[in-house]
């Protein structure tokens, strides 16, 4: 990898040409490559597997526009999560706070009669507000953010139900409402669009902004950071609100998509999320989160999920395939960190 | 006489030698160590005691070389072999577990379990009992030992070993964070334990107490094992310079009280300073200097940089910036008020190691580097020139700037770090060890880089426990010891001897030194 003057201690390319360490060296070599283009190469070989097994179904434009189209919340999300995954730190309230964000937009749009695009702007911001708590928790309470989140998460799931009652909120909600998520623009529905600005916005932010740029030294090397005079606490929490809006947002198209607020319709985001951030990050790059390897998961997991409905299989293999797919994603980002010097 | 007793040493080490990376750490150690003796172990920082103390408990494998326990060879590959023969290991940071109490920390590891296969927590404590009354415990022994005073952490630290039996305890600096008063009861400890037949190994910079307590002494030097001494050879000045290695005439009238003003205003004035180890300091930092912090580790030179970095809160004194009072209250304040640090540890502190050295020379500044000066946009184009332009003028060996920091050499590394603040406008850059675990060449260059920088205007602080870089890097050095300045010196005084003489120069005896 590195073709530079000076070689990592150790490294193999000085010990390659003796004999007994090159198979290690070539397992090494593999595991490598496995761990940054694995994903890819399974993404591929999906793909041609669909293709040659349901030849009229699985390689066509509209099934290609319909995996995206599924891919764009959970990309939102994923997206969201990739941001306090990238500062050093986890999320676990998200599917939570989009359950609470879809039952909070239609009820202020039913019961209190807001705008939609008010009621939108006001529940984007208990998401902001959502992100808010669960940084200050974890850089000032100095909590661990698995049990501060967690928390967080389950009282989220308390007020989705207390609002609600339990009964999803369904009648009532304009039209104007379900026509966000099923609308077309340019013959491409309108998630795939806000997915791809969403998704871009982060990019830019992440990797050309001051402060994108401060999020990945505190993700790096916490205490490197903050001798360099990066307020760290202050960019974990910038960290955890982007998470918040986009939880939020990925409630809100839900809630469209559904036509309805419905408590705990969005929790099952959570696992989807980390699957697609963990398989991200063991993608092109060496074990790091970062946006492209992220929505490359989510294809990769829409994918598959697609593949599984077209021949339908049951339900439980959808879980099956999950489960396997999230803890074969974190494997391969440890890989991936482990053999980056390879 | 060692040929008066017929048996073998307890311990016997020989032969023993160790390389890093191609660096001597120990070269053919000869050391013996006798049941119910009190062996001191002194040397200046990086002779090569800990490496020795290292080997001894299994945590270094050395490269040649045999140990003996009561006449036989042993092999010890991890710390348990070492505490299997009877040999425990105190070291600095004691290795207690906090939450536990003192009984507990005593037994780790060693429980008792009754039939039904729970801790018999009667049988299992009787052993630490007992101990705690050989040692003369009284503070409780059921208070979490987070909650004890380090003087009292130690005695559970030398419990602990009791308990296991062991034959040898090595004790590494065990007096350096305890008061006078805590260190006379530790000596207490120390002769009980040489006369109920444990040989102590005793390490420490203290050279008073090692003189006091030790029945014999050796010395390292350069990783070298230069000369064993027995009780009553020799006087403190005597041990200086068989630490230093030369003769110290010339370090003795070497101490300036006060430094005669320079030409330029002070950037930095330093007055009273206190918290923690560190007491009372105080110094200038002239505009285009480069001042040395010198002494032996331990001695609140880190926690000196911390405090004016704003890593630390100062609990008494004052830090003025070019004649301004200031108050950090967090890094980022010292940063933006223009000082920054390149901090000892470079791959913990200094580094962000996955990432690109252009990644690591622009983060603390990023402002230039937008593409209107409201805008938080950056212009990559930008950043890559900045740091291509930095690399190159710091001479800086990597093929491209978006390689990761982590392949490169460790002098290459501290050359980022240096450039992260050629990046922004700065006063004072403070530099901890800047040439630690970096080759000859590149120590070199780095020094030019110091020098230049002072040059252009910047204050400069450099830290080094190497007192051979301070005289070859700096105008003027403070020394200081046990927290406290020592002396200060400059032109013609400023020699390698006299640095390590006021190294030494501990309140207590600040006289035997100087006589």
């Amino acid at each position: 990898m590195s073709t530079g003057v000076v070689k990592p201690n150790g490294g193999p390319s000085t010990l390659g040409a003796t004999g007994a360490r090159a198979p290690a060296y070539r397992w090494r070599r593999f595991l490598h490559l496995l761990s940054r283009y694995g994903t890819l190469a399974g993404l591929a070989i999906m793909m041609v597997v669909f293709s040659i097994a349901a030849p009229k179904s699985f390689p066509t434009m509209s099934n290609a526009i319909n995996i995206l189209n599924q891919s764009a919340l959970t990309a939102l999300i994923a997206g969201g999560l990739t941001m306090a995954l990238v500062v050093g730190e986890f999320d676990l309230s998200i599917g939570y706070a989009a359950s609470l964000a879809g039952v909070l937009v239609t009820g202020l749009i039913v019961r209190q009669g807001l705008s939609i695009w008010l009621a939108i702007l006001v529940v984007l911001g208990v998401g902001a507000v959502i992100g808010a708590v669960n940084g200050a928790l974890v850089t000032k309470a100095r909590v661990n953010a698995v049990i501060a989140t967690l928390g967080i998460g389950t009282i989220l799931i308390g007020i989705s139900f207390g609002y609600t009652s339990g009964a999803p909120i369904t009648e009532g909600v304009p039209e104007a409402f379900p026509r966000l998520s099923l609308g077309k623009l340019l013959g491409l529905p309108n998630p795939i669009w806000i997915m791809a600005g969403v998704l871009a916005l982060l990019w830019v932010v992440l990797n050309r902004t001051d402060l994108g740029q401060r999020i990945q030294a505190v993700g790096g090397n916490p205490e490197a950071a903050r001798l360099a005079g990066i307020p760290v606490d202050r960019v974990k929490i910038i960290a955890f609100v982007t998470t918040g809006v986009c939880a939020a947002l990925t409630g809100i198209l839900l809630a469209s998509l559904l036509g309805s607020g419905t408590a705990s319709a969005a929790d099952s985001y959570l696992l989807d999320a980390f699957a697609a951030a963990f398989l991200g990050s063991a993608t092109l790059r060496n074990g790091e989160f970062h946006i492209l390897g992220t929505l490359i998961g989510v294809i990769i997991i829409n994918t598959g999920f697609n593949g599984l409905s077209i021949f339908g299989a049951d339900t439980f293999y959808q879980y099956v395939f999950k489960g396997g797919i999230l803890v074969l994603a974190v494997a391969l980002s440890t890989v991936a960190r482990r053999y980056s010097q390879a | 006489m060692p040929s008066a007793e017929p048996r073998a040493p307890l311990v016997r080490v020989s032969g023993l030698a160790k390389q890093f990376a191609g660096a001597r750490a120990l070269e053919g150690i000869d050391l013996e160590l006798r049941t119910g003796e009190v062996h001191g172990l002194v040397g200046a920082n990086g002779a090569g005691k800990s490496t020795l103390i290292r080997c001894m408990a299994g945590l270094v494998t050395p490269d040649s070389g045999t140990i003996e326990v009561d006449g036989r060879k042993v092999i010890i590959s991890a710390p348990r072999d070492a505490t299997e023969l009877g040999l425990a290991f105190i070291h600095q940071e004691l290795n207690l577990v906090p939450h536990f109490d003192s009984v507990a920390n005593m037994l780790l590891g060693r429980a008792k379990s009754t039939r039904l296969g729970l801790i018999d927590w009667r049988r299992t404590r009787r052993p630490a009992l007992v101990v705690a009354e050989r040692l003369g415990i009284e503070f409780p022994l059921d208070r979490r030992v987070d909650e004890l005073s380090v003087a009292q952490r130690w005695m559970v630290s030398i419990g602990r070993a009791l308990v296991g039996n062991a034959r040898m305890i090595a004790m590494d600096e065990p007096t350096a964070s305890l008061s006078d008063t805590e260190s006379r009861r530790l000596f207490e400890v120390v002769r009980d334990l040489a006369r109920s037949r444990v040989a102590v190994l005793y390490v420490s910079h203290r050279l008073d107490e090692v003189l006091e307590l030790s029945d014999s002494i050796s010395v390292l030097r350069d990783g070298r094992l230069t000369r064993r001494l027995t009780r009553g050879e020799l006087n403190k000045s005597g041990l200086v310079r068989e630490i230093v290695g030369r003769d110290l005439a010339a370090a003795e009238q070497s101490t300036v009280s006060a430094a005669v003003p320079g030409q330029t205003p002070p950037v930095l004035e330093v007055h009273r300073l206190r918290r923690g180890v560190v007491e009372n300091v105080s110094f200038e930092l002239r505009r285009g200097e480069v001042l040395g912090l010198g002494g032996l580790v331990g001695a609140g030179r880190t926690e000196v940089a911390r405090l004016l970095c704003g890593a630390d809160r100062p609990e008494a004194g004052t830090i003025r910036l070019d004649g301004v009072g200031v108050c950090f209250s967090t890094a980022a304040d010292a940063v933006g008020h223009g000082i920054g640090l390149v901090p000892e540890e470079r791959r913990s502190q200094g580094l962000i190691l996955n990432r690109s050295v252009a990644f690591n020379i622009n983060i603390a500044d990023q402002r230039p580097l937008r593409y209107l000066p409201w805008l938080p946009l950056l212009h990559a184009g930008r950043a890559r020139a900045r740091a291509v332009e930095l690399t190159e003028r710091l001479g800086i060996k990597t093929s491209s700037v978006d390689q990761p920091v982590s392949a490169l050499s460790g002098g290459n590394q501290q050359k980022v770090l240096i450039a992260r603040w050629l990046t922004r406008e700065r006063k004072v850059l403070v530099l901890d060890e800047p040439s630690r675990g970096v080759d000859i060449g590149a120590r070199a260059e780095i020094h030019r880089i110091i020098r230049d920088l002072a040059r252009g205007g910047t204050g400069v602080i450099a830290i080094s426990s190497d007192a051979e870089e301070l005289v070859a890097l700096c105008d003027r050095v403070v020394v200081m010891a046990e927290g406290r300045v020592t002396g200060e010196l400059e032109g013609a005084n400023l020699t390698e001897e006299a640095v390590i003489a006021l190294s030494y120069a501990h309140r207590r005896t600040d006289r035997s030194v100087a006589t």
